[in-house]
């Protein structure tokens, strides 16, 4: 009896951690959907700064090691993770300035830069590793993992902490999650949050008061950016150890319906993360039973619409009760 | 259209974005391969049918399969981008059209199988039931906005998702070729292709519904009330609720006519080019509808002149690969380019009308000085 208990709580704990893992991509794309969305320039690029973040990282860490053979190995994922952000920050400074500088409309240049990185990453696949579907060939790195240690003696914590390999959990997921902490502190805390809110709200009014509107938003855009690279880093350096071709695949639009969803506040972001996060881990254990593929291919969207439809409703019924 | 543009600004736009595109596009190949010159020549030459002369035979046309595959690209992506430019012209940023174009697509060829008889009735039939079944899914985002007020981006993408794996699905489970070594549904009967007009070619009848259902498109766009109401609502939306339009109404009958127009190049795909329809048709044509859309300004009648240029260009992507190192996704690059430089509103060309006017000015006041000095 207490064993079957154990083993269903052990059971518990491994889809539990499956979550979070398949929900830190999605939640670091809506922190920075959020960031952008509250300063009323809701970034639809995300799922190619995502993509771009992806690739960069992959293909710094591996060239990293060819040009510079006589560092340590653990600095060449570091400098993937590098090159990840700052390629991710210069797609996103692409996209904000066609948008502020050339009046470009946001979300068709958003749409244009998910074409873009669609586009980019297969071209310089084929070109730098010839071959088209994934970076399979090469061994790139992958960050490190944080490993808890002295937990041996507590299966259940240590399945809990430690995932079920017990190597720790991806020092990504540590940050993601410490990251709606920061993200809902910038924002109700700080100044710049305090700006980002304004100029969402009102852009003539932000602008009276004095507040640099333009500067605030490209501040905006480039934090979207920043998260939208750590989630899109964190698929090819983490949850998996390579690079495919379109990996992120529709997560930065989840990440979008997340911010939604969680009602434009970075703990309902988080819970919205969460329920896609489960839905993804849903979704693959039901491919284990007799169920076709395709069936379980539709599910994550078609949780995503059924939660539109009810964040909808729910912001309507709000509206007519003020 | 905040910026009032010149005219010889607006008209220098378009070449400057399709060149500096290019240019840009050239620029990073030139950075990865190591046969820049030959890639660009066959991207922008390719698609060309080739006139040889030879003493045996005399003047013979070569090529003519590469020519052919672009004016089946222009059949596909004047439907496509038709079907994205109505959307956007109320606004709604609708990017369903590849789950529209599959299910109608389907729609069409399961009539096909199944209605037998002459090709007057098979083909109506198949037309009907594409039509019905793209506007039924164009329904469904745009009844979500209007009622829940989802956003339209995401809803489409996702209801893409689930169009994509419903069409697998239906063919896996029930309309798969047990005779085919593949997964695909049987072979269309005769009655229900739409025959080739150019040997060798899948160009069919196909080409001369495109200026009909273009004019269609833009009269309708132009001169009905539902058009004018789509337009305003795109416009001036504080305005159309303002004076009592039916907004909602107009927000759902976009998307669901882009749905409609989407389900003609889903019976081109499988009714004319393909003949059966095979599951892994792969997804993605809706973007380029996208930029044909786009390149348009979503103006109907000049869709099929964009969707002519982006088919020349997709097929020379296709031509570029084949003789050189640089892979066809390169197109996507420039494509990605066309549209940031399409929908910027403050862009070179705007400034040089302006510095040659200023120039002009200039020279014209100091010649002025000239004659008033002596």
């Amino acid at each position: 009896m207490n064993h079957d208990l154990l083993a269903i709580a052990t059971m518990g704990a491994i889809v539990l951690v499956a979550v979070l893992r398949a929900t830190t991509p999605i939640l670091f794309a809506a922190l920075g959907g959020l960031i952008a969305d509250l300063a009323g320039s809701t970034n639809v690029a995300l799922e190619g700064i995502m993509l771009i973040a992806a690739f960069a990282g992959v293909v710094a860490s591996v060239y990293a090691a060819v040009w510079w053979p006589d560092l340590a190995p653990w600095i060449y994922p570091w400098i993937g993770c590098a090159a990840g952000i700052a390629a991710a920050l210069l797609t996103t400074a692409l996209l904000a300035f066609f948008h502020l500088e050339l009046e470009a409309d946001l979300i068709v240049a958003g749409i244009a830069i998910n074409i873009l990185a669609a586009g980019l990453t297969v071209f310089l696949l084929a070109s730098l590793i010839g071959d088209k579907g994934s970076t399979a060939s090469l061994h790139s790195p992958v960050l490190p993992s944080i490993h808890v240690a002295g937990l041996a003696g507590i299966p259940l914590l240590d399945t809990l902490v430690n995932g079920e390999t017990g190597r720790g959990h991806h020092i990504l997921i540590y940050l993601a999650f410490l990251s709606v902490a920061a993200v809902s502190a910038l924002l109700c805390r700080t100044r710049h949050g305090a700006w980002i809110r304004a100029v969402g709200e009102n852009r003539q009014a932000a602008l009276s008061a004095g507040i640099p509107v333009k500067r605030v938003q490209y501040l905006a855009l480039l934090l979207s950016g920043l998260f939208a690279g750590l989630g899109g880093l964190y698929l090819s350096m983490g949850y998996l150890s390579l690079f495919q071709t379109d990996m992120t695949a529709g997560r930065g639009f989840l990440a979008l319906a997340a911010v939604f969803l969680g009602a434009r506040r970075a703990l309902g972001t988080l819970a919205a993360a969460l329920l896609f996060g489960a839905s993804a881990v849903a979704a693959t254990r039901l491919g284990g039973f007799n169920v076709p593929p395709e069936i379980v291919y539709m599910l994550p969207p078609f949780v995503t619409i059924c939660m539109l439809m009810f964040a909808g409703r729910r912001r309507a019924t709000t509206v007519l009760r003020s | 259209m905040s910026v009032a543009q010149s005219p010889l600004s607006r008209r220098l736009q378009l070449p400057f974005a399709v060149g500096s595109s290019l240019l840009i596009g050239f620029l990073i190949t030139a950075l990865v391969s190591q046969e820049p010159v030959r890639a660009y020549l066959a991207l922008i030459t390719g698609p060309l049918p080739e006139i040889r002369w030879s003493d045996s035979q005399g003047w013979q046309v070569h090529r003519l399969v590469r020519a052919g595959s672009v004016i089946e690209d222009f059949i596909t992506l004047t439907f496509l981008g038709l079907a994205v430019a109505v959307p956007f012209r109320a606004r709604q940023f609708s990017l369903g059209a590849d789950g529209q174009m599959f299910l109608s697509a389907l729609a069409a060829a399961t009539t096909s199988l199944y209605v037998g008889g002459p090709w007057f009735v098979v083909l109506p039939a198949a037309f009907g039931a594409a039509i019905f079944t793209g506007f039924a899914w164009g329904l469904i985002p745009g009844l979500l906005k209007a009622r829940y007020n989802a956003n339209e981006i995401v809803t489409t993408l996702m209801l893409n998702v689930i169009a994509v794996q419903l069409y697998r699905l239906l063919i896996v489970e029930y309309l798969r070729d047990p005779a085919a070594g593949f997964l695909v549904t049987p072979v269309l009967p005769q009655a229900a292709v739409l025959s080739a007009l150019i040997p060798n070619t899948n160009v069919s009848a196909m080409l001369f519904l495109v200026p009909v259902v273009t004019v269609f498109a833009w009269q309708a766009m132009m001169r009905t009330t539902v058009g004018y109401e789509i337009r305003t609502v795109g416009e001036a939306p504080a305005f159309a609720r303002q004076v009592g339009m039916p907004v909602t109404r107009a927000i759902v009958l976009s998307m669901a006519i882009g749905g409609a127009f989407a389900a003609l190049a889903g019976v081109h795909i499988g009714n004319a080019l393909l003949k059966r329809l095979p599951v892994d048709l792969s997804p993605g044509l809706g973007f380029d509808g996208l930029v044909v859309a786009l390149l348009a300004r979503n103006d109907p009648k000049a869709i099929p002149m964009a969707a002519l240029m982006y088919a020349y260009l997709r097929t020379g992507a296709q031509a570029m690969e084949r003789t050189s190192d640089v892979s066809r996704e390169m197109v996507m690059v420039i494509q990605a380019f066309i549209i940031l430089f399409v929908v910027s509103q403050r862009l070179l060309p705007q400034a040089l009308p302006q510095a040659w006017a200023s120039l002009r000015q200039r020279r014209f006041s100091a010649k002025r000085l000239k004659l008033e000095q002596p």
